[in-house]
């Protein structure tokens, strides 16, 4: 029973994480215009970045750049500048393509970004990766209890993500956002420049992106590039097609939705053959639901919804009068 | 207040718009006919800033706007709607008017800006609603509007955007009769108040009712212009819509230019 709390604790920590990306992911595809298959190459970025601000040197077996040993702090702020910078790079080439052609090359542009943390083994220590990454306030703890800390330090990191997502979705820049998603040329004769907040907007997931990223370290205490494929960009499109793309509860709740879905059946205690058969089966499981609820519920179980009452009520009845 | 003076574009070797001149003064409904295919779309495309004209010179209120941005063009009173008056459908008539606020304009720069709306800001936003007929939709999505409301929005948009011009690309199609009329009555009464228009339409009705002024337009260029009336009963013009009468009726030429245009 205690290895089961234990796990759990385990599976909302990464759930926290992943809702980290959802956010990030849906600001820029939900709100905002930008169909992003690239997301994992800012969330690897600040992983990498993270590691390797906060890491010790190199040691004479390993190779790999910086290990400045700098505090957590500054790896996180490192890691969130990384993802950025880089969304701000790969941006500069792709926010002039339009939206298919847009998310073809971010997904090139993370396949790339992997293989050059595989094979640049200077920079990163290629595929060996690097471990026994430190973890945040590990000693405050008994280490049976540390998983409980951690777990809370994500839902923090969580929550202040969320929270400035939700300002940057209701403000003017917000409605910005959903101006091009839904109607480029209108939204040009508004005065809308859609480079100049599509990139904006490509920068902030990246910066989000990036911190997920660090956190992910800490979760993981190791790094590697294939903690990095394709496969993160995807499981995060489909949790939050399964929340609902537009809508904040709908990335909130998609992303620990998914990690419940994915991980569900190591709850199922079977013997160990059957285990091996039931894990390959775990992104059959998720296709079919995905497939289910496009069908059923389109615009996910928590659509979008109409902004209601953004306009100051008194003035209403001072207009009417 | 509009002056477009020699302007052509080519699209490879098809010349969509012509050295065509014309001139919308302040305060005036001005038409601008001619069949599919003419230029015309394309001609409004270029004075937005969509498409970039090859030749020729474009002044707003006096100021050359010939190789500004559409964003650029927009924000000094220019607006222009499209043949499909979608608007944005997945956001409310609210949303939709505030997009179009200045004051939106200057705070979409600031990330961080409040999402609450300022009370002069608000109350433009009912006035534009109560003025088109849109205050009970106010929290409605666009996609839920009807037809002829999603026509109102058009104007409410510019009224929002405080337009000097507005750039009307088929305001008339798919308009039965009686909304026709009180479109006609609204562009009107929007004058009156000082708006300036550039419509094109292919109704010749409610064209030549409401323009003081009309161009026709002929394979990119400008066959004729001047009153409602002279227009239409221009020989060039009765030919491009109604075909010319012709010893070969196998040539399609009546739809083109005259020779000698």
């Amino acid at each position: 029973m205690e290895g089961l709390i234990l796990f759990a604790v385990s599976l909302l920590s990464l759930g926290a994480i992943y809702t980290i990306l959802c956010l990030a992911l849906n600001l820029e595809a939900g709100t905002g215009p930008l169909w992003d298959l690239g997301i994992v190459s800012f969330f690897g970025v600040g992983a990498y970045a993270y590691t390797l601000v906060t890491a010790p040197p190199a040691a004479a077996y390993q190779g790999y750049i910086l290990g400045l040993g700098l505090p957590m702090w500054m790896g996180l702020v490192a890691a969130g500048l990384a993802g950025a910078i880089v969304a701000w790079l790969i941006g500069l080439p792709t926010l002039r393509l339009k939206r298919e052609y847009f998310l073809i090359t971010t997904l090139a542009f993370a396949e790339a970004i992997r293989q050059i943390y595989v094979n640049e083994e200077w920079l990163t220590n290629g595929v060996a990766g690097i471990y026994g990454i430190a973890q945040p306030f590990k000693q405050a703890v008994a280490s049976a209890n540390y998983g409980y800390l951690l777990l809370a330090i994500f839902l923090v990191g969580l929550t202040v993500v969320a929270l400035l997502v939700h300002r940057l979705t209701a403000s003017a820049f917000g409605r910005t956002l959903k101006a091009l998603r839904e109607n480029e040329p209108l939204a040009m004769t508004a005065g809308i420049d859609p480079r100049r907040y599509s990139m904006t907007v490509f920068v902030i997931a990246g910066l989000f992106s990036g911190i997920a990223g660090a956190f992910y370290i800490w979760y993981a205490t190791l790094i590697v590039p294939t903690l990095f494929t394709s496969d993160i960009t995807f499981f995060i499109w489909t949790a939050v097609i399964i929340g609902g793309l537009g809508s904040m509860r709908g990335a909130l709740l998609g992303g620990f939705i998914f990690i419940l879905l994915h991980d569900l059946l190591r709850f199922v205690q079977v013997s160990a053959d059957a285990a091996v058969a039931l894990t390959s089966l775990r992104t059959a499981f998720i296709g079919v639901v995905l497939v289910l609820i496009l069908r059923f519920r389109p615009n996910g179980l928590f659509p979008e919804k109409p902004v209601k009452n953004l306009l100051p009520d008194m003035l209403k009845e001072a207009s009417n009068a | 207040m509009l002056e477009v003076e020699g302007v052509s574009v080519a699209f490879g070797g098809v010349r969509a718009v012509d050295n065509v001149s014309l001139k919308v003064g302040e305060g005036r409904i001005v038409g601008l006919i001619g069949t599919n295919g003419a230029g015309k779309t394309t001609l409004f495309n270029v004075v937005s800033g969509f498409i970039r004209a090859d030749k020729g010179r474009i002044a707003f209120q006096g100021q050359d706007i010939t190789r500004l941005t559409p964003p650029r063009i927009a924000a000094l009173g220019l607006v222009r709607t499209f043949q499909t008056p979608i608007g944005f459908p997945r956001m409310t008539v609210t949303e939709n008017l505030l997009v179009f606020s200045r004051r939106e304009a200057e705070q979409r720069r600031r990330l961080f800006s409040s999402g609450t709306v300022e009370p002069d800001v608000a109350r433009r936003a009912y006035a534009a609603m109560d003025a088109f007929g849109l205050s009970a939709k106010r929290d409605v999505w666009l996609q839920d509007l009807s037809a002829p409301e999603l026509k109102m929005m058009e104007f409410a948009r510019a009224m929002m955007a405080d337009a000097k011009i507005m750039l009307l690309d088929e305001p008339a199609a798919g308009v039965n009769p009686a909304v026709l009329d009180t479109l006609a009555g609204t562009i009107s009464s929007l004058q009156k108040a000082g708006m300036t228009f550039l419509v094109v339409d292919h109704n010749l009705k409610f064209i030549s009712t409401i323009c003081s002024n009309i161009y026709a337009m002929a394979d990119g260029a400008v066959i004729a212009h001047g009153t409602p009336k002279d227009v239409l009963a221009n020989q060039h013009v009765i030919d491009l819509y109604i075909g010319r009468k012709s010893a070969e009726p196998v040539s399609n030429e009546g739809r083109g230019v005259p020779e000698h245009a």
